[in-house]
């Protein structure tokens, strides 16, 4: 699983770069708008540690916000499950506060919490939460039918138990829901880092555009899918051998 | 019968002046020149004379149809250039000199600002920056990757300081480590952002005061407008007159007498900005425009484009020369 998602992203990586690369040809564009495959190659050699390690910063802080995210989600997702009027509060709620761009919200987030770790984290967990979120709820709001009304008519059906029926029934879902939710994770620490951080590949990114030097973004490009295949193809696994050992038990 | 025949004659002779409408209108000798502009930043008083030469005609007199395009962290003139989306844009020195460092083909047909308008506002109550070692233990605003910090960096060259011997402390758009004194020394545009956060202060009884790299020597290109080597070569006159009516614009909206015309131009772009911060701003753009009256609008100053290759080479910005002085056309007076 993990090498087939490694062997994915380098077929995409290498499509892109090699579309870029034909632009340039066919247009005969100056390394200024798109970088040659040696200048890129010498940028990799000379960034790629330095990258390495804010990719990783940037890793720990969108793994943490994806755990937060993770539990609040589940946490709100069961508490909105049933179609009471506290349950439609939380739908509506979450899908208006979606709808706000981050852009929008972090320079109060940078008021209140500056530009450190807690921001990053804050706007991580805020860009993966959302979308996280309705999809507990619609797995958690989904009866199934066939296994609940064995334990409802006899009067053993308590919210545990529901919960515990709909996770295991949708685990794949959910499997892939929270993998999803690490590029999302990522991504939103990587914009957290580009607005409002010092440190992390957001923050790099945003001094090489600046420096207009796009063989950079394209390495940090490259170290961020890698870092992110690995992780989702962890994330895959962990769910798979999840779902065996509970089918065990 | 005649209501029937009336039908289709008035649709003949609507066909007809639509056809010969667009015949006149595709005659090249008629028709004018389409042309985009690309500039540097957002629409505010450093663009004065960027949109005052589109909104009083100044490009339709001399044959043109300019698309005066606002500019944005993300918009890279010399690329559009490159790329057939604008004919002529507006971008920095650093910009030119690492697209040229990078095979691009672009050529500086004017220099818009004399002075640059990027420098550091600090609270003049507080302490006083008269000499480039007086920022030494303080903690000064960078963009790092910005050419505020290449500019910082050559400051404190000059004189032999070490980056250890100041705090630099990374900054972007947002002021409030400035509000709060945690960044005592803050890069601005003087002319737009400086006027903006002197007023901030002074309602809380502050005063500022800025710290004018070009008075310690380091003078670092600003904005000029810029075209490909291309157009250059294939379109000289086009080239030309392009550059005249710019030129006469900014000459135009420099005059103190037009001020109000300025400001209601600028003020179509640029709604967020108050009359009177506008009057003010202007006033800081003029003096940066034209310091001297003796050196006329656009004037391409060789030795200030000279030493910001320098400090670009010695940096590590640029791996060598890029000859950039083969690079500036010679200013033609509108």
């Amino acid at each position: 699983m993990l090498h087939r998602r490694v062997f994915q992203f380098f077929i995409v990586y290498l499509l892109g770069i090699g579309l870029l690369f034909g632009i340039k040809l066919a247009l005969n564009l100056s390394d200024y708008v798109i970088p040659g495959p040696t200048g890129v190659w010498h940028t990799g050699q000379a960034e790629f540690s330095r990258y390495m390690g804010d990719v990783l910063d940037t890793f720990a802080v969108a793994v943490i916000g994806q755990v937060l995210s993770i539990l609040m989600a589940l946490g709100v997702g069961v508490a909105g499950r049933r179609a009471t009027w506290f349950g439609s509060f939380i739908k509506v709620a979450a899908y208006n506060v979606q709808a706000y761009p981050i852009v929008a919200i972090a320079p109060i987030l940078f008021i209140l919490l500056g530009d450190g770790f807690l921001t990053r984290l804050f706007i991580a967990a805020m860009i993966c939460y959302f979308p996280l979120l309705l999809s507990v709820i619609g797995i958690m709001s989904e009866p199934v039918v066939d296994i609940e009304h064995f334990y409802r008519v006899t009067g053993r059906l308590r919210w545990q138990l529901e919960v515990k029926i709909r996770a295991f029934e949708n685990l794949h879902k959910l499997t892939t829901v929270i993998s999803g939710s690490a590029t999302l994770a990522m991504a939103g620490t990587i914009v957290a880092e580009f607005i409002a951080a010092n440190a992390g590949i957001g923050y790099s990114i945003r001094i090489a555009l600046y420096q207009s030097d796009l063989s950079k973004i394209l390495v940090a490009l490259f170290i961020i899918g890698i870092t992110l295949s690995l992780y989702q193809g962890i994330l895959e696994l962990l769910g798979a051998g999840l779902k065996k050992a509970w089918a065990a038990g | 019968m005649k209501t029937r025949l009336a039908f289709p004659r008035i649709t003949a002779w609507i066909l007809l002046c639509v056809v010969g409408s667009s015949l006149i209108s595709a005659d090249p000798a008629l028709a004018k020149e389409k042309i985009a502009y690309r500039l540097k930043w957002l629409i505010n008083a450093s663009t004065a004379g960027d949109v005052f030469a589109l909104d009083h005609g100044f490009f339709s007199e001399q044959g043109m149809d300019v698309a005066v395009k606002a500019g944005g962290p993300e918009r890279d003139a010399v690329r559009e250039l490159e790329l057939g989306y604008a004919q002529f844009g507006v971008a920095s020195a650093d910009q030119v000199i690492r697209a040229l460092a990078k095979g691009a083909s672009v050529v500086v047909l004017a220099q818009l600002f004399q002075v640059n308008p990027l420098q550091w506002i600090y609270r003049a109550d507080d302490f006083s920056l008269t000499r480039i070692q007086d920022l030494a233990g303080r903690t000064v605003g960078i963009t790092y990757g910005g050419n505020d910090a290449t500019i910082m960096r050559a400051l404190l060259a000059t004189v032999g300081m070490d980056e250890h011997q100041v705090r630099l402390a990374s900054v972007r758009y947002d002021y409030t480590p400035f509000f709060q004194n945690q960044v005592t020394i803050w890069p601005v545009y003087r002319n737009t952002q400086g006027i903006f956060l002197s007023d901030k202060l002074a309602a809380g009884g502050e005063r500022v005061a800025f710290f004018d790299p070009s008075e310690h020597g380091v003078r670092f290109v600003a904005n000029s407008v810029v075209t490909s080597t291309q157009m250059m070569d294939h379109h000289p006159q086009r080239v030309g007159r392009f550059t005249r009516a710019l030129l006469a614009g900014w000459q135009a909206a420099m005059a103190p007498a037009n001020e109000s015309a300025v400001i209601r131009a600028v003020a179509k772009y640029d709604r967020d900005t108050s009359e009177a911060v506008m009057r003010r701003q202007l006033t800081a753009t003029r003096q940066m425009i034209q310091p001297d009256p003796d050196i006329p609008i656009g004037h391409i100053d060789a030795t200030a484009w000279q030493q910001t290759e320098q400090i670009m080479i010695r940096q590590g910005l640029i791996s060598g020369p890029v000859n950039v002085i083969g690079r500036l056309r010679r200013h033609h007076a509108p």
